[in-house]
């Protein structure tokens, strides 16, 4: 506790970049969680304002065509999106380090098929296929979070798999083959911590890739079914009145951007963290 | 011959991609409910016609025989054909290639012209921290902000004041090249603001790794012009990363930007695998996959090329 305190302290004084993101994300993730019981208005409530009504001090995201009030939608989008890219990512995270650790711990036909497996998965553009998950298992939530972890899957793969192998040469870990521990002993124990810190680097990226994902595919009309809302189906409902009232898939769009560089920026100084990389000026 | 024993094992491993790739292209088609008889002939369809599809298609063959058929059908071009307009889906692939083609080579370049130099200055300068600042904040941006984000806003200013750009309303370079131009920059833009970030801050990372090692602070003891250092030892070293995100995002682009696709209205390959999907036309689908995945396999062949050209260290020791 005392030396996150510190970090945060540190960050805050050297780091604006990073302390911006920090904060950001905590609000986000504040607003996704407890936004329902705040007094921000009725998302579900038709004609609670004028239809596509501007900004405003009692609507400050405007209103809808129906005249709901466009900012407790917005705060649903952020619960929605957050969700399902983190129920993706972590499924990945699990896959792919259980994957990760078998391929660079026993390598040879395992570390062939696991790797060969991952390439397969890369090959494949995201959204090509979410198209395709669309195609046969109909657009969704639950689509939306196969292809996140479709798509993040590789990703997660390859780091733990090459972590694992660098690992895996290591004196401690000779030494408890040598002492009779069970590779899953030697797996639990003495590899994954290793692997942990290169998980959680991994993690906040693919987190910001399942955003983009989610967001991209609920805005294609592949993923988050209207009424429910999504930042990515909030900026496809509003993208139909882009013209006549802007304010939709403005503040929506800017709070999905804001969300996702949040997540990168942290991401960023997490990375910084926990593998530093010490460099000097030229000059 | 080192080059070729270099590529050899690539080239295996490049083709057992792609037969999994098609596998799992094959299999996912198959488990689309319904099956391919009822896509084709609607809910009132008799099971005698059914049967008269199975047979037709082969459908009623063994699933291994009826993909080894596909496959044959695959690699002599045939990549089936579209259930609307009864023609091959792969004229109508290679009727819009050159848009798609043309669309990822201006994203491309505008990635290469600002990303480049922006992350070199940034990956040298890293002691003044404004400039950092700067550049963290636009690779920040750059890989946060989704281009269908960007592209609305894009969208929403050009068509409140056109300026010279125009939305939608695609038409042929050779037809009227300004006029492809004022329509294709803006999608072009759109892309590109992500490849920016990624090239920003993998060659700033890839810069920031090089300057710590010896044969720099070598370089810079023996007195060489920061110039030098930076045109010798630096940019040649710092390559290969940014080989790899740039080959990786170039084949993201051939695969079809489907999202900036469909809302700049381009017809380019995205947006006619999107309406094939909404036409549930999963011939376009299912060759859309294959062919964007294979783009991109056949992309990354060409990294390791280019990395054992870039650095005559790789596949020395094969």
């Amino acid at each position: 506790m005392r030396t996150l305190l510190d970090w945060l302290a540190r960050i805050w004084r050297t780091d604006f970049l990073s302390a911006f993101g920090l904060a950001m994300l905590g609000l986000l993730i504040f607003l996704g969680i407890f936004g329902q019981w705040l007094p921000l208005g009725d998302p579900t409530r038709i004609a609670a304002g004028p239809r596509l009504g501007a900004p405003s001090l009692a609507f400050p995201f405007g209103t809808d065509e129906l005249g709901r009030s466009f900012l407790p939608r917005v705060v649903q989008g952020i619960r929605a999106t957050f969700l399902l890219s983190a129920i993706a990512v972590l499924i990945s995270a699990c896959i792919g380090t259980v994957l990760g650790m078998a391929a660079g711990y026993f390598g040879k036909f395992t570390d062939i098929a696991v790797a060969r497996g991952a390439d397969i998965l890369f090959a494949f553009p995201a959204l090509l296929v979410g198209l395709l998950v669309a195609a046969v298992a109909g657009p969704g939530q639950f689509s939306a979070i196969s292809v996140i972890s479709i798509a993040t899957l590789p990703l997660l793969i390859r780091v733990v798999r090459s972590v694992t192998l660098s690992v895996a040469g290591r004196g401690f870990v000779i030494a408890a083959r040598v002492a009779g521990a069970s590779w899953l002993r030697i797996l639990a124990v003495h590899i994954l911590p290793n692997v942990m810190g290169a998980v959680v680097v991994q993690l906040t990226y693919a987190l910001s890739i399942g955003m983009i994902i989610e967001s991209a595919l609920s805005f294609l009309g592949l993923g988050v079914q209207l009424p429910d809302a999504s930042l990515g189906s909030l900026l496809r409902q509003g993208s139909a009145y882009l013209t006549i009232a802007p304010w939709m898939v403005l503040s929506s769009g800017a709070v999905l951007s804001l969300a996702i560089m949040s997540v990168n920026l942290v991401g960023d100084a997490v990375r910084d963290m926990l593998e530093p990389l010490k460099g000097r000026a030229l000059t | 011959m080192r080059l070729f024993l270099y590529l050899l094992p690539r080239l295996a491993a490049m083709i057992v991609t792609l037969l999994g790739v098609s596998i799992l292209v094959f299999l996912s088609l198959r488990m689309i409910p319904g099956g391919y008889a009822d896509i084709l002939l609607g809910p009132f369809v008799t099971p005698a016609a059914r049967e008269a599809i199975s047979q037709r298609y082969g459908l009623d063959q063994p699933m291994a025989l009826q993909y080894l058929r596909w496959l044959g059908a695959l690699l002599q071009g045939d990549f089936g054909v579209s259930m609307v307009t009864r023609q091959p889906v792969i004229d109508e692939f290679i009727r819009r290639a050159p848009v798609t083609l043309e669309l990822a080579l201006i994203a491309l370049g505008l990635a290469l012209s600002v990303g480049l130099p922006l992350g070199v200055w940034s990956g040298i300068r890293q002691g003044g921290r404004r400039g950092v600042d700067m550049a963290r904040l636009v690779g920040a941006l750059g890989a946060s902000v989704p281009d269908f984000v960007l592209g609305s806003v894009l969208i929403f200013v050009f068509s409140v004041w056109s300026l010279w750009f125009r939305v939608g309303g695609y038409v042929p370079f050779g037809q009227d090249p300004v006029g492809n131009l004022q329509t294709m920059l803006l999608p072009a833009l759109t892309l590109s603001l992500f490849g920016i970030a990624l090239v920003l801050r993998t060659t700033r990372d890839a810069v920031l790794r090089v300057m710590t090692e010896g044969y720099i602070t070598a370089a810079v003891a023996r007195g060489e012009r920061p110039r030098d250092i930076v045109r010798l030892h630096i940019l040649r070293n710092a390559a290969i990363p940014v080989v790899t995100v740039v080959t990786t995002y170039f084949g993201f682009l051939l695969g079809g930007a489907v999202v900036v696709e469909v809302l700049f209205s381009v017809p380019g390959f995205g947006l006619y695998i999107f309406n094939g999907l909404l036409n549930r036309d999963y011939a376009i689908v299912q060759a859309g996959v294959l062919l964007a995945a294979t783009a991109f396999v056949a992309i990354n062949m060409l990294a390791d090329f280019l990395y054992a050209v870039i650095d005559p260290r790789v596949g020395a020791s094969e």
